[in-house]
């Protein structure tokens, strides 16, 4: 036996602390992967992120100087909003070639700018540290990934209106589509709203239901978007329910003529 | 199992759809696989194609041959930017050129199983009488075969997408997502593959006179717009 080398007398062992489940991608706050933390640098980089790392574009925002960031969201969303807009002028034709992509790109950024204070007032209610500044790059970031996502559907979307003659159709399936890309893009807002420390979110489930009638009520004060059209605002002012139900209607006595 | 694109016993391999195998190919081989995926939709749709149109005219078999593995081709692509957008969204962490390479084996293993199954398809397109007199559009004949042909591709179709759905699964690691993934693309192939087949009628038969590759007639109207109408005058 070495003589020079005594077993070391035993010493209590310190108790083993719970280890914690490693966070799942979904729980993760916005900067805590070193990914998130890499800037965004040009539009491209913007649209990657936003598909693919949206905590990337969550904590950008965050941080100082985050305008350029938040006027590339800008500016990817009025530029995808002016493309899909093309695509919805294919139907009728003519003056709705411009006509269409101005007012879905123009709506769409009046109808989040209308709705950006009671976002922000609902933040602060519901105890969330986002400042005003911060809110309106998640909304341009809402609204990117929406039309984004609706360039996604431009091809189904372009096909259709090159097949069928019925406005009636072909209006339902933009709202169905755009209807769906909102659902993503209001998923990334509310998994931004979530890490902002906010306790409740009855604001900013109130808030989306606000949201989608503002929007939907635009699309009935700049009618007709997608049928041929004589005027650039509508001469009467209607409640889209209504104008929805005239337009059914309409649709039923040509079917059974 | 590293077995060549090209070797005819790939097609056992494809159909078997390893996971960890697919995944290799779709990292590493990627214009082989187009290759091969192109030559099986045109291949086993071209002839489950020509079968359907044999029935009527050999001129409708070589038109139909050629559409039908149009209407796959047409919907993968028209599909592309959005299957590629909604895998992230949805989970699964693939690129674009990943996403449509899926898509394409999904439709590449739907084909060579209606290519396999293009016999039976013919053996029931032979049995069924011509158009005479005696037997007209509405005869159960002429209802039969248009169920079988239809039954056939909706099973390939559903057989192709679930091949694939362990691949996914492993990919995404999490079986969760695979299927919601899985779901969403199959709802916007659907989507579109019916208008994309809409719009390239005449398969089987064209009603309107001789075989035409697409019949001016046809290119009005939606697949949605008729079967609600269809629906509108059944209820009301």
């Amino acid at each position: 036996m070495n003589e020079t080398n005594p077993t070391p007398p035993p010493f209590p062992t310190p108790p083993i602390p719970p280890v914690a489940p490693p966070p799942s991608p979904t729980s993760r706050a916005p900067g805590d992967a070193p990914e998130d933390r890499a800037p965004i640098t040009g539009p491209i980089t913007a649209i990657e992120a936003i598909l693919r790392q949206p905590r990337r574009v969550m904590y950008q925002l965050r941080q100082p100087g985050s305008g350029a960031l938040m006027f590339y969201l800008m500016l990817i969303a009025i530029l995808c909003a002016v493309i899909y807009g093309v695509v919805v002028g294919t139907f009728a034709g003519k003056e709705q070639y411009w006509i269409a992509p101005v007012k879905i790109a123009g709506g769409m950024m009046v109808s989040a700018l209308i709705c950006l204070p009671s976002l922000y007032i609902f933040a602060c209610l519901s105890g969330s540290q986002a400042r005003l500044a911060e809110i309106f790059g998640l909304v341009m970031g809402m609204l990117m990934l929406t039309t984004i996502l609706l360039i996604g559907f431009a091809p189904v979307a372009w096909l259709f209106s090159q097949s069928t003659e019925s406005v009636n159709w072909m209006g339902t399936l933009h709202l169905v589509f755009w209807f769906i890309a909102a659902i993503f893009g209001l998923r990334f807002l509310n998994t931004a709203f979530s890490h902002s420390q906010a306790k409740s979110n009855a604001g900013f489930n109130t808030w989306i239901v606000i949201f989608m009638l503002v929007v939907v009520q635009m699309t009935t004060a700049l009618r007709p978007i997608v049928g041929p059209t004589d005027t650039f605002f509508p001469k009467e002012k209607k409640f889209f329910l209504s104008y929805w139900t005239d337009c059914l209607r309409e649709s039923a006595e040509r079917g059974n003529r | 199992m590293n077995v060549s694109l090209i070797n005819p016993r790939f097609v056992s391999v494809f159909l078997r759809a390893d996971a960890a195998t697919v995944y290799e190919w779709i990292n590493h081989r990627q214009s082989q696989l187009i290759g091969f995926c192109l030559a099986a939709i045109i291949v086993g749709a071209g002839t489950y194609g020509a079968v359907m149109g044999f029935w009527s005219a050999p001129l409708q078999a070589l038109y139909a041959g050629i559409k039908l593995p149009l209407v796959i081709l047409l919907t993968t692509l028209g599909n592309g930017l959005l299957n590629g957008m909604l895998a992230p969204l949805l989970g699964l962490n693939a690129g674009f050129r990943q996403c449509l390479l899926v898509v394409l084996m999904t439709f590449a293993i739907a084909c060579i199983i209606l290519g396999a199954l293009s016999p039976v398809a013919l053996f029931v397109v032979w049995n069924t009488p011509p158009l005479t007199s005696g037997t007209h559009a509405t005869s159960p004949e002429y209802g039969f075969l248009q169920l079988t042909l239809a039954l056939f591709v909706g099973y390939a179709g559903i057989v192709g997408n679930l091949r694939l759905l362990p691949v996914l699964a492993q990919w995404a690691s999490n079986l969760h997502i695979a299927r919601r993934v899985l779901l969403a693309w199959l709802v916007g192939n659907l989507f579109l593959g019916s208008q994309i087949c809409w719009l390239l009628r005449p398969f089987i038969w064209d009603p309107d006179g001789p075989p035409q590759f697409i019949g001016r007639q046809y290119l009005h109207g939606s697949f949605y717009e008729t079967v609600f109408e269809a629906m509108r005058r059944l209820i009301f």
